[in-house]
């Protein structure tokens, strides 16, 4: 009788078994991405908020460094600007944080702050740091942004969507997700540390230089409180950074460098174009030699890896002195006869180049923990941006970087 | 309560090796066999059907005569992909002592894929990622002459879940935000889940 009992539930395991063997297997997909959601915004609507300054806030994701006098002014991408007294560079403080929707780039002159509010150019009193004003606005520059004429913008939100479906179809998704954001957030997510070698507005006898992906924007600032839009100028596709050296501007783009003679600030005319194979690439400038890093990994990738020496001691006429291969280069910084090269995930390495022809054998260290991938060398310390956060190098003796500080940023550059 | 676990496990072991000498209180069923199933309708409406080779050994101790708790361990191979499930099982008989009896059993643990290598180029990486593995079983026990070793036949139904990740790296120097849905440093992950319902057939011995 008790064995009877006990097979009852035996037999039921059994009718189980048949009925889960006739049932199929079961494959599901789901694609998780990355993207940028499109956000329709009325600039009436932005221009009607008030900005006023709000106390500290952590670096979150910086982009772009600028260094003026004791402060340090770092551009949190599409969100605003951290201003840090740097008064001594091993102990940054973190003072305040203007909220400048849509920002993605800063210029400091004679005290005014500027910055970009999606279209409009802003300009900014820091005479008391304390009370940091709006005191101009520049209405309808940055057009790019336009959908069309009606007002209304077009800006992109960094968003993960999940979806369920088939490999092929997540592929194209994939394609797509990209180029929204290379055509949309290159300007914030490029734009490491600037000041630095990947800086897009730059200031140059009294004129602020707005370079987005085709167009450079001539700002006259002689009066550093109005500043007013004189003109675009069109400069062709993938513009990257913009350097300016002894009234020209050499401009990165990925397929080249352009210089310009910016002797006439208000209108910067075209002196000739240095091409090289597609890549993207930062550029710093002496008086005779401009140094241009080519890499691989990012969004124009081409299999190069190389630190470029051009000579341009006739503007007209630049020249490929020597190519030297490099790891992964990414910003790069002179000071003097120094040139400090963030070779990404593989350190930072710094080299003498008063002869140019021997930069190779010039290495002075190559600090393979020090993963970076801007620098900004300083009056009172090198700014390195990497994995740590925003950190800072007594670089008095070149061959011999001293670390102060590191600011601790929440959401830090990754580099693959 | 973490050490109550060790104990009982040492316990359990030692009782084992006592139990090989004197009471027979450890045991043990070590069997080879083929995991069959039917694949997803393809957009033709036909099914791929699979066979496969599976290995499972179970060890374990008698708590009632006729009742033992173990573990095993195994080899499952499903197409191309093979997993080692690892499960805390049981197993009950039915039938007199020496004579052929029959039994049923409950696998529950999961599969692992560490067998399967992760791929990784300049843009992107591909893993597989084991999962939970449910098995209940039943089959019959026919024990040799002189009473130690029994043939085993067992019937199960395996219930194994896995998945494939194939993740493309972020390019260039984005730093995106945080996201627990993402790992870090990746643009997208296309996850692959397989549930496989599997009918097994198993032989081999027990002790």
């Amino acid at each position: 009788m008790k064995t009877k009992s006990t097979l009852l539930p035996f037999l039921l395991v059994l009718f189980f078994l048949g009925l889960f063997s006739s049932c199929q297997d079961e494959i599901t997909t789901t694609y998780t991405y990355r993207t940028m959601m499109p956000v329709y915004l009325e600039m009436s609507d932005v221009r009607a908020r008030l900005i006023t300054t709000e106390p500290a806030q952590p670096l979150d994701n910086p982009g772009k460094i600028y260094i003026y006098g004791d402060y340090l002014f770092v551009n949190e991408p599409t969100k605003g600007i951290h201003i840090l007294d740097n008064t001594k560079p091993s102990n940054p403080i973190n003072l305040r944080f203007i909220p400048i929707e849509g920002n993605v780039d800063l210029a400091v002159n004679n005290n005014i702050l500027y910055a970009d509010n999606y279209v409009d150019l802003l300009a900014f009193d820091l005479s008391n740091m304390g009370d940091i004003r709006l005191i101009k606005r520049v209405e309808n520059v940055f057009t790019h942004l336009y959908r069309h004429d009606t007002g209304q913008i077009i800006t992109f939100k960094d968003s993960v969507v999940v979806t369920d479906g088939n490999g092929w179809r997540g592929e194209g998704w994939l394609m797509r997700s990209d180029m929204s954001f290379a055509a949309n957030f290159s300007a914030a997510a490029k734009s490491y540390g600037t000041g630095g070698s990947m800086a897009r507005f730059t200031l140059m006898n009294d004129h602020l230089y707005a370079v987005d992906e085709s167009t450079m924007r001539v700002f006259d600032v002689t009066k550093a409180e109005d500043p007013k839009f004189v003109k675009p100028v069109d400069l062709g596709w993938g513009i990257e950074t913009i350097f300016p050296f002894q009234n020209k501007l050499f401009i990165g783009s990925n397929r080249g460098m352009h210089i310009y003679d910016a002797s006439t600030p208000s209108s910067p005319t075209r002196m000739s174009v240095f091409e090289h194979v597609m890549a993207c690439d930062p550029v710093v400038v002496n008086e005779d030699h401009a140094f241009v890093t080519l890499r691989t990994g990012n969004t124009c990738w081409n299999g190069i890896n190389e630190l470029q020496v051009v000579d341009i001691k006739n503007p007209y006429q630049p020249k490929l002195k020597k190519a030297y291969p490099m790891l992964n280069p990414h910003g790069l910084g002179l000071a003097g006869d120094f040139l400090y090269v963030a070779e990404g995930q593989h350190g930072l390495k710094s080299f003498n180049v008063s002869d140019v022809m021997a930069i190779d054998k010039n290495q002075l260290e190559f600090l393979t923990s020090m993963k970076s991938v801007d620098l900004i060398p300083g009056p009172k310390s090198l700014i390195v941006i990497g994995p740590d956060g925003v950190c800072q190098y007594d670089y008095s003796k070149p061959n011999q970087l001293k670390k102060l500080s590191c600011i601790q940023v929440t959401n830090p550059v990754i580099i693959n | 309560m973490k050490f109550r676990f060790i104990y009982l496990f040492i316990g359990l072991y030692f009782s084992c090796v006592k139990g090989l000498a004197q009471e027979k209180l450890y045991f043990s069923q070590t069997e080879l066999g083929f995991l069959y199933g039917r694949g997803m309708e393809n957009w033709e409406g036909k099914r791929e059907e699979r066979m496969d080779f599976t290995f499972q050994t179970f060890h374990g101790a008698r708590f009632t005569p006729k009742q033992v708790i173990g573990f095993s361990v195994g080899l499952d191979q499903y197409q191309d992909i093979s997993l080692l499930p690892i499960a805390l099982g049981y197993r009950g008989f039915i039938g007199k002592e020496g004579k052929p009896q029959i039994f049923g059993g409950l696998d529950l643990g999961g599969g692992s894929a560490v067998l399967e290598k992760k791929q990784e180029d300049e843009w992107s990486k591909s893993w597989y990622e084991g999962g939970i593995m449910f098995s209940p079983m039943a089959g019959f026990k026919l024990p040799s002459r002189k009473g130690k070793t029994a043939l085993s036949f067992t019937f199960a139904y395996k219930r194994q879940e896995f998945s494939y990740f194939q993740g493309y790296f972020e390019r260039g120097n984005v730093r995106p935000f945080t996201t627990s849905l993402l790992p870090p440093g990746y643009n997208s992950v296309t996850e692959t889940a397989f549930l496989y319902h599997s009918f097994v057939f198993r032989m081999g011995l027990m002790f």
